[in-house]
This record gives structure tokens, sequence and C-alpha cells, in this order.
């Protein structure tokens, strides 16, 4: 079973991101904060990582970068899933090696399931 | 020199007060989206039944509150692009580009939306080379993706859509052109008003805040082109834009 680890602060909508890919079967992991999220990306086994931007303590983007810059973890594809929508957002997540930015409210979580299967065809 | 240095001084105070107002936009955009988002998945789980088989009547109501939801998030995402373009002055970002380029990947995007309304989006590519234009790639992609996005909206299923590009003179020009409903002759002169939504189109039940076009204008007319449509209600539309060659 592959397995998913979603970064969101918000409970609610963890918790839908998490039923439903858990549903289509996945296994899942969650971190509702930055703190949380350094120690979580270093569990065995994280297939892909489902990362927000606007987090308490660390924000997505230092994520990002520390997932990149350690070379067990620089493999993991990472998807950026934020309400933020600017262009300097989407261009610094790709610089940093996000391996897509889907900005949640243009997606139903049939489309994002959909869209992590391609990724771990 | 005296007066020099006030003005730099105050322009530097109106950028700073530009830079906030973005940032305000932005993160209430963000806590809107993301209630709005709850919402959008919860609706869709009824519709999909994932919570138990729907009746009629719950059925219908809940595509409602759907397509309700689906509006304010379209009122957003254009708000948005309305603040952005409007602050032309100094987030506009010119550069020489490869409008040809810039074109094909901004269609590329569209082939989930064209198969699944069933519509065919035809690209008729320059018969020459084209030369470079000085423009913000970003704002010309919301250009394309605002006219384009229009056309397959308000297309049938099975429509055409078709994309053309070519030299006129010291202008670049593209045309998108549909099949579509067309714009009713008592509207033509209302089109690019700020929140105009043409009578048939509301009728049609197509989502849209009536920002798209205006906003698309005004950007066109920061970078000096123009924009004008051709038109036979329920016959389609066709919509061309000119941006000048550097």
């Amino acid at each position: 079973m592959k397995k998913v680890l979603i970064i969101e602060d918000d409970s609610f909508l963890q918790g839908l991101e998490a039923s439903k890919i858990e549903k289509e079967g996945y296994s899942i992991i969650t971190a509702s904060s930055g703190e949380e999220a350094m120690k979580k990306i270093y569990e065995p086994g994280i297939d892909i990582v489902l990362l927000d931007l606007i987090l308490p303590n660390f924000d997505g983007f230092e994520i990002l970068k520390k997932i990149k810059e350690v070379e067990e973890l620089k493999n993991i594809p990472v998807i950026v899933f934020s309400n933020l929508s600017e262009e300097k957002s989407i261009k610094k997540s790709k610089e940093l090696g996000a391996i897509d930015f889907m900005v949640k409210s243009n997606f139903t979580l049939d489309e994002l399931v959909k869209h992590i299967n391609t990724i771990l065809k | 020199m005296e007066e020099i240095e006030k003005l730099k001084k105050e322009n530097e105070l109106l950028k700073k007060i530009n830079e906030n107002k973005s940032d305000i936009i932005s993160i209430t955009a963000h806590q809107l989206r993301t209630s709005l988002s709850a919402l959008k998945w919860i609706f869709k789980m009824f519709i999909d039944e994932d919570l138990g088989k729907l009746n009629n009547e719950q059925n219908e109501l809940i595509q409602k509150a759907y397509n309700s939801n689906e509006r304010m998030l379209t009122l957003i995402n254009d708000l948005l692009t309305l603040s952005h373009s409007e602050d032309a002055s100094i987030t506009y970002n010119f550069k020489k580009i490869d409008f040809l380029y810039l074109v094909e990947q901004t269609l590329f995007e569209f082939s989930g939306e064209t198969n699944k309304k069933g519509i065919e989006l035809i690209f008729l590519r320059p018969e020459t080379p084209l030369p470079l234009i000085n423009c913000d790639e970003e704002m010309i992609r919301v250009v394309i993706q605002n006219l384009v996005e229009n056309s397959i909206k308000y297309s049938n299923t099975g429509g055409k859509v078709f994309v053309s590009l070519s030299q006129k003179e010291n202008n670049i020009q593209i045309s998108i052109r549909d099949s579509g409903i067309g714009i009713s002759q008592r509207d033509e002169n209302n089109i690019f008003q700020k929140f105009f939504r043409a009578p048939n189109a509301i009728e049609k039940d197509v989502i849209g805040s009536g920002l798209g076009l205006f906003t698309t204008k005004n950007i066109i007319e920061k970078h000096n082109g123009k924009i004008w449509f051709e038109n036979k209600e329920g016959q389609g539309t066709i919509f061309f834009v000119t941006l000048p060659i550097i």
C-alpha cells in the first residue's frame, strides 16, 4: 500500500483529504504544523507528500526545501496543495522542486486522487 | 533636486501601500477559498452519493448549492486577477517572449476541460515564424485563458473552438472563434463592462462573474493592444486581440 503524507493545518480539510485518499487505497500519515511535518517527513516509506503552504512554525516552502535537501528524501514527489495562487508562490514552489502546484479550491478530491494516481503510476 | 527626492519618497510609499493591499487581498482570498474548498468537497461527496443515496429533490438542491459555491470561487479568482491587472505600473513584468510558445502552452492546459465537454479545440498555427513581443507573460496568459475559457463555456457540447495566430503589419493577432450562444445585439456595447453578464449567458446557467472580459481588456490596453469581436447571436463569436511587435 502506497503511503501519502498530508501536511495540512486545517483539521477539517485534513480530515476530508485523508478520508478520500484512504478510501482510494492509500495509507495516510498527517501533520498539522510545520514542526510536526519536519519530524514526519523522516518516517519510512513515504511515496508522496501533499503540502499546504501556510502552516504554523515552519511554512510549506521551508518544509519543501528541507525535503529536497536531504539525500534520502529528495526523490519523494511533493504536490503543493494550497489556496494561495499568486505567481510568486507557484514559481517558488517549482524552483524548490515541487512536482506540481494545485490550488485546492480549483479541484475536487476525486481530481486530487486521480492526480496522485498519475504521479505514482 | 529636492522635488525629485520628494517624488521618490512618495513613490516608495505608494509601492509599500500597494504591496500591503496586495497582501491583504491575497490572504483574504486564501481564507475565503479555504472555507469554500471544504463546502465544494462536501457537496461533491453528496452529489457522488459517497454519503448515501439522495432523492431527486435532495440531489437538485445539492447541485444548486455546489454551483452557487462555484460562482463564489469564480468571483474570488476573477477579483484576484483583476486586482493584479490593475496594479499595472508596479507589478507588470514586461519582457520579450515567444507568443506562439505561450499560446501552445496555455491551450495545452485546456485538454481536460474540452474532453469533459466534448469540445474540439483546434489551433491553426501561423504560416510564417512570428517575431517576439514585449509583454507580461503571466498577464497575457490570463488573456488567452479568459478568451478560450469563455469560448468553451458558451459552446454547446460537440462544438469546435478555433484559435489562430498571425502577423498583421506591426502587430501579432490572435483570434478565438466559437460556435456558441453568441452575444445579442443589445448587449454588444456592454460586454467589456465590469460585472456585466449577458442575459443569454445567465439563462444558460453558465458560471461567471462578469469580470473576465473587463480584466482582459484592461490587460490588453496596458500592452497598447486592442480587442474587439464579431458576432452573430446563436451562431457564435470571434474575438480578436492584437499586440504590438517590439
